[in-house]
């Protein structure tokens, strides 16, 4: 079985539309919870342009700087949960249409 | 590859994070005697701590003034620029903690010292930050510090706040880091002088790179279309982190766009890039003291007024060339004094149980306090500009600079942003200083020392701003 070569623009096309899927689930979803997913969303997508360009370069800053993304993302990740339970707990409720104090 | 294990820093890289690190060390001191405490660190140990840490990072970084190196191959830049903006953040570092020193409690004040100094290491980075790694390291280590921040009161509005200022700007760090991707995809590198470099012609990934990275930093700085977060975030936040947020977030975003429109922008699209950047900029001046005349909280007005104030800043920067990076800095340095100034006299009026940030809480405070009515007036005139302060200096030229560049269309948008401005600013003054008969009824609770020293260092050192930098061309000699 041979490796099917996937083509730079490919990667780069999985990328956007990951990046797109991500942005209307925050734009568009109303739970903090699917809005912290679409968040990583984001961030993956960048993720993927840094490794493929990283091999396509030959230059291996972009390995490196998606590992640093990976660990950013879970200590994202990580107060983004403790402050949704934190709202929870004050508010008994998640949904951002529901917690409106701050009229902006 | 035959030195792979070898390790490519010296100890001259690491010394230019000195400053960083002192602060760094800092927090973990505090809660380690913390840890050690039988029930909770005093307060005034952690915040001796935190200052003598805050202190000595700025006394060290003071020293590396003149001092030129590129450390770690050129992803910290230290020089004149990221010393003066380093000590910026460290300013603001510092008078945050004597507003916590007035109303912090005891119960959670290593934590959130310790929080608060983590985020200052974050904008300090920042400051020096001259590869797209070391911007996205520094922008996440200030802003995850600050939703912690944010959320630390027992409040449903302050964790709503938090809440909110944590998916806009993590979504805002999704746009940056895309386009950081979208930058290193195109030209192969992550520093920033790389991408001055770059063809720019037939290249469209580096296009979209540097729109999805300056609309992230747009966002950060709360331009306008990208604005709707800052005043809530700002009203939930608890006061002294209000004060924080907006000195040292701008400070280090401003940095960054400085930089990046400095180092990274290729002089062939220039032009073409930017002018999105330069008008959003001249719709925040507008509309940032517009959304002032309705408020009647003094952290959403400085929240709008913060948007308003970047607009400028970010205006001198279209002056272009070392000029007007050295009057946006110059701005920078006056605006941090003024929202520090004003935000320790919300502290001084406040108490325990309720922050001084209402307008209704300045009514007849010049009977009251004649003192902290005189230098709210001080702040507020600075602020918007007028002539005995800083302000006035600083918008002076920031115009000189847009109109010698050929911006003259922004610098009339500056006008018409100071004349809305003045109206706002002036409530407030104005509330001040009408006589109040409830004036006894409002109990006269002692005023925090402290929070009163800052205000008055504050408004010492506007006052000196406005005298010394009467011949521009020495305003602050930037190296780069």
């Amino acid at each position: 079985m041979s490796a099917l070569p996937v083509s730079l623009a490919s990667y780069i096309g999985l990328s956007a539309v990951m990046f797109f899927v991500g942005v209307a689930g925050v734009v568009l979803r109303r739970n903090p919870l699917v809005m912290l997913m679409s968040i990583e969303l984001m961030f993956n997508a960048a993720n993927i342009v840094f490794v493929a360009f990283a091999r396509a370069w030959m230059h291996n800053a972009g390995h490196i700087f998606a590992f640093l993304v990976i660990t950013v993302a879970a200590a994202e990740a990580a107060i983004g949960l403790a402050i949704v339970v934190a709202v929870f707990r004050s508010a008994k409720n998640v949904d951002v249409d529901e917690v409106a104090l701050l009229k902006g | 590859m035959t030195n792979v294990i070898a390790n490519p820093y010296t100890s001259a890289d690491w010394n230019v994070l000195y400053p960083l690190g002192i602060v760094a060390l800092g927090a973990l001191a505090v809660l380690f005697v913390d840890l050690v405490s039988k029930k909770h660190a005093p307060k005034w140990l952690t915040l001796a701590l935190a200052g003598l840490s805050v202190i000595g990072a700025g006394v060290v970084c003071a020293q590396q003034y003149g001092q030129n190196y590129d450390a770690f191959g050129g992803g910290f830049l230290l020089g004149g620029f990221a010393v003066v903006m380093q000590e910026l953040v460290l300013v603001a570092a510092l008078g945050t903690l004597a507003l916590y020193a007035t109303l912090g409690d005891e119960e959670r004040m290593a934590g959130t010292i310790a929080l608060l100094l983590w985020s200052t290491c974050g904008a300090m980075l920042m400051a020096g930050a001259a590869n797209l790694m070391t911007i996205f390291l520094g922008l996440e280590l200030l802003s995850l510090a600050l939703y912690c921040l944010c959320g630390l009161r027992e409040n449903a509005i302050a964790r709503e706040a938090a809440l909110k200022y944590l998916i806009l700007s993590s979504t805002a760090s999704g746009f940056l880091l895309y386009g950081m991707a979208l930058l290193f995809g195109s030209t192969g590198s992550v520093a920033l002088a790389a991408i001055a470099q770059a063809p720019v012609a037939g290249n469209p990934m580096l296009w979209i790179g540097c729109a999805l990275f300056l609309v992230g930093l747009a966002f950060k700085l709360s331009l306008v279309p990208f604005h709707a977060w800052s005043p809530d975030v700002y009203e939930g936040a608890p006061l002294p982190v209000t004060a924080f947020m907006s000195v040292a977030t701008k400070v280090g975003a401003l940095a960054v766009l400085a930089r990046f429109v400095d180092a990274a922008v290729p002089s062939a699209g220039a032009e073409k890039l930017l002018l999105p950047l330069w008008i959003i900029a001249g719709i925040s001046m507008v509309a940032g003291n517009l959304g002032m005349l309705a408020q009647h909280d003094l952290k959403r007005l400085l929240a709008f007024s913060g948007i308003a104030q970047v607009g400028y800043i970010v205006a001198a920067l279209a002056g272009g060339g070392a000029l007007g990076l050295r009057y946006a800095l110059f701005y920078l340095i006056a605006y941090t004094f003024m929202n520090l100034g004003a935000f320790a006299v919300a502290t001084a009026i406040s108490t325990q149980a309720e922050e001084g940030s209402r307008l209704a809480n300045y009514h007849g405070l010049a009977q009251r306090r004649p003192f902290l009515a005189a230098a709210m007036t001080f702040f507020m005139l600075a602020l918007a500009g007028m002539p005995p302060t800083a302000g006035f200096v600083g918008k002076i030229l920031i115009l000189s600079a847009n109109v010698g560049a050929g911006y003259a269309w922004l610098a009339g948008l500056l006008i018409l942003g100071t004349a809305i401005s003045l109206y706002a600013y002036a409530k407030i003054i104005r509330a001040m200083y009408v006589r109040d008969e409830h004036a006894h009824a409002r109990e006269a609770h002692p005023v925090s020392p402290l929070a009163w020293a800052s205000a008055a260092v504050c408004a010492a050192v506007l006052l000196v701003l406005t005298f010394y930098p009467l011949a521009p061309s020495n305003v602050i000699p930037l190296v780069r």
